[in-house]
């Protein structure tokens, strides 16, 4: 990993970042596109693939309704591929890290919110000070504020990056041994628990009526299915 | 009847109460209590809209919504009932609604109000008109969406008089 | 009839919408990105003092989904128009956008986050699951064509037909078709864990039927979260209890 793979990868976190909330919102922000496109750039792509694949199914039914702010799956994406390119430069996928690198950097982007919260309150100074600009007749200055903003959310999410990343990396290096091993065996059924826990997830938050059994009825055909084939 | 949730929320029906809490307490059925609303055609019709089909929508005035809910029309329904003001749940409550507990969604910032948490701001009028309703035994808590910590409001007062 | 307003300013407000929420603030929400949507327009519409008073009038609070906004901003631009040349309607201006905003954001919200998202990436997972990278390719193409959709045609037909822009809405029936949508989803993702469960049996060299018991599974993760643990508290006890598990096994 050299400091130009760690600003490529801080530019990926960033950009992504935007997208949650500030720009576009094309969905480059969800994990399912940010992992693999932070593998592609740091020469892993396979790698931040299957980081996108678990946390995409983990995260399916999270929503960003009204004021509340969810946690910055997009960090943990963009972060949890990060770790696991240092561990595995080579680019080969090994269940046991890449479920490791995940489970360090999820609690670690929970202070995504917070830095989140704090750009959105930097940005409620920016709506009074465009409000007296416009009291005062400097109308140009409305559009420089609310550009001002993508500043402070491009911010939130650098700083959120960064600490996965660094706390991340010292977490790996102390725990990794010690724990890989352990890891090893379960791993490839963790990879299954992953969506198992999103499905519930979206099960219990969906308002759509009699779910359960819309889901059972669609998974027991498919495995029928499978086991004809 | 059941009355599942009884909120304050300035913003009426929108994303956090349809996507997050009718599935979480199983509503089938949102009332909304507020004069201006019920008495602009329009306003009511673009409410209604925005909420599919499975779920009954009934927009009326405080006093009309707190008549209703005392009667045995809504059969067996489970009820939310969305308030815009701390006042509106007052009048409601005194003219009868069943409320128990009181969830304060949205209370939006404004000049003059007290800043209690990032979607709670209240007015003077709003702390007069929710102390009145908790002496009369609702109990009143904080909470966005489900997914976030229940708050009791008294704890959020403190906090507002250091500040203020 | 008004003169319509040039194609060049129209334009480039439908492409300030992407920013909309580049200093989203919890006081007043969206309110700076609808000035800087309509900025361009009010710029021809309004002079001076005038202007002034417009841009005063948009500072209001104002929320809702950022792709619903596309509409009632369209529809906004319309009645401003229409209000400088001294033909306001029933409604005002502000009247609309009050109006309009929760509403819309609730339709936006169910539509967009709550069922095209999920469907767009369950759909695309089949191919991640794969190994293939066209994966993210698929879900940005299935995500963002209503998306660009409802931006694009949101805006111009708010624009050209001003306030009864929400009679389309309103006939769309956006709320059902979300459900719709949801109720695919599920149906695609029970189809998805189907074939991970039996692919992660194979894996270990198991009979494919043991992969039926991941069905149990979700319901009994189902029971935890509706007494409200979180997914990673979930993920953190499955493991704990797998590598017990497993040591046990070894020794």
């Amino acid at each position: 990993m050299t400091f130009f793979d760690c600003l490529l990868a801080a530019g990926v976190a960033v950009l992504c970042g935007l997208d949650r909330t500030a720009a576009l919102q094309l969905m480059v922000s969800r994990p399912i596109v940010a992992a693999p496109l932070a593998g592609l750039v740091l020469g892993v792509p396979q790698l931040g693939l299957q980081v996108g694949l678990l946390l995409e199914l983990l995260w399916l039914g999270r929503l960003p309704v009204g004021a509340s702010i969810p946690p910055d799956d997009t960090q943990v994406a963009v972060g949890a591929t990060f770790l696991a390119a240092t561990l595995l430069p080579d680019g080969g996928v090994q269940p046991a890290v890449v479920i490791f690198c995940l489970l360090i950097a999820m609690p670690l982007a929970k202070c995504g919110q917070l830095f989140d919260r704090m750009a959105r309150r930097a940005n409620d100074t920016l709506s009074r000070r465009a409000g007296r600009s416009v009291q005062s007749g400097n109308l140009q200055a409305v559009d420089r504020m609310h550009l001002i903003g993508l500043g402070h959310f491009a911010l939130a999410s650098l700083l959120t990056f960064v600490v996965v990343a660094a706390a991340g990396s010292v977490l790996c290096a102390i725990l990794m041994p010690s724990l890989i091993g352990l890891l090893e065996a379960p791993a490839p059924w963790m990879q299954l628990v992953f969506p198992l826990v999103g499905a519930a997830m979206i099960l219990v938050s969906i308002n759509v009526s009699r779910v359960l059994t819309l889901f059972s009825a669609s998974f027991a055909s498919a495995m029928l299915m499978l086991w004809l084939l | 009847m059941k009355l599942v949730l009884a909120r304050i929320d300035n913003r009426l029906i929108h994303g956090q109460v349809l996507e997050a809490w009718v599935p979480n307490i199983h509503a089938n059925c949102i009332i909304v209590a507020n004069d201006e609303v019920a008495q602009t055609t329009m306003r009511r019709l673009l409410m209604e809209a925005a909420v599919p089909k499975s779920i009954q929508v009934i927009v009326n005035t405080v006093e009309a919504v707190a008549h209703l809910l005392n009667s045995a029309e809504l059969g067996d329904a489970r009820v939310l009932l969305l308030f815009a003001t701390a006042r509106d749940a007052l009048l409601a409550f005194r003219a009868g609604a069943p409320i128990t507990t009181l969830n304060l969604g949205n209370m939006h910032a404004g000049a003059g109000k007290l800043k209690c948490s990032c979607t709670i701001a209240l007015a003077p009028e709003d702390i007069e008109d929710l102390q009145a309703l908790e002496a009369a035994g609702v109990e009143i808590v904080s909470q966005c969406v489900p997914t976030e910590r229940e708050v009791a409001w008294s704890r959020m007062l403190p906090k507002v008089k250091g500040e203020g | 009839m008004l003169q319509p307003l040039p194609r060049s300013v129209l334009f480039r407000s439908f492409l300030r919408t992407f920013l909309l929420q580049a200093s989203w603030n919890f006081e007043r929400m969206q309110n700076l990105g609808v000035l800087y949507v309509l900025s361009p327009a009010l710029r021809v519409f309004y002079t001076d003092a005038d202007l002034r008073e417009a841009y005063h009038r948009h500072m209001a609070y104002f929320n809702t989904h950022p792709f619903m906004a596309s509409p009632v901003l369209g529809a906004t631009i319309s009645l401003e128009q229409r209000r400088a040349a001294g033909q306001e309607g029933t409604f005002g201006v502000e009247d609309f956008k009050s109006m309009t905003m929760a509403p819309y954001a609730a339709i936006g919200d169910a539509l967009f986050w709550g069922a095209v998202r999920p469907l767009a990436a369950c759909v695309a997972l089949f191919f991640a699951v794969k190994g293939s990278l066209l994966a993210p390719i698929i879900f940005l193409l299935a995500f963002n064509l209503p998306h660009l959709w409802m931006r694009l045609l949101g805006f111009m037909r708010g624009y050209t037909l001003g306030i009864s822009v929400v009679e389309i809405v309103q006939r769309h029936r956006l709320p059902d078709l979300a459900i719709r949508l949801k109720e695919g989803m599920v149906v695609v993702l029970g189809g998805l864990l189907a074939y991970q469960a039996v692919a992660t049996c194979r894996g270990a060299g198991m009979p494919a039927g043991w992969g039926g018991a991941a069905l149990p599974l979700v319901f009994v993760f189902v029971f935890f979260a509706r007494k409200g643990a979180s997914a990673l508290l979930l993920l953190s006890l499955s493991l704990v209890l797998l590598a017990t598990l497993f040591q046990v096994v070894i020794w």
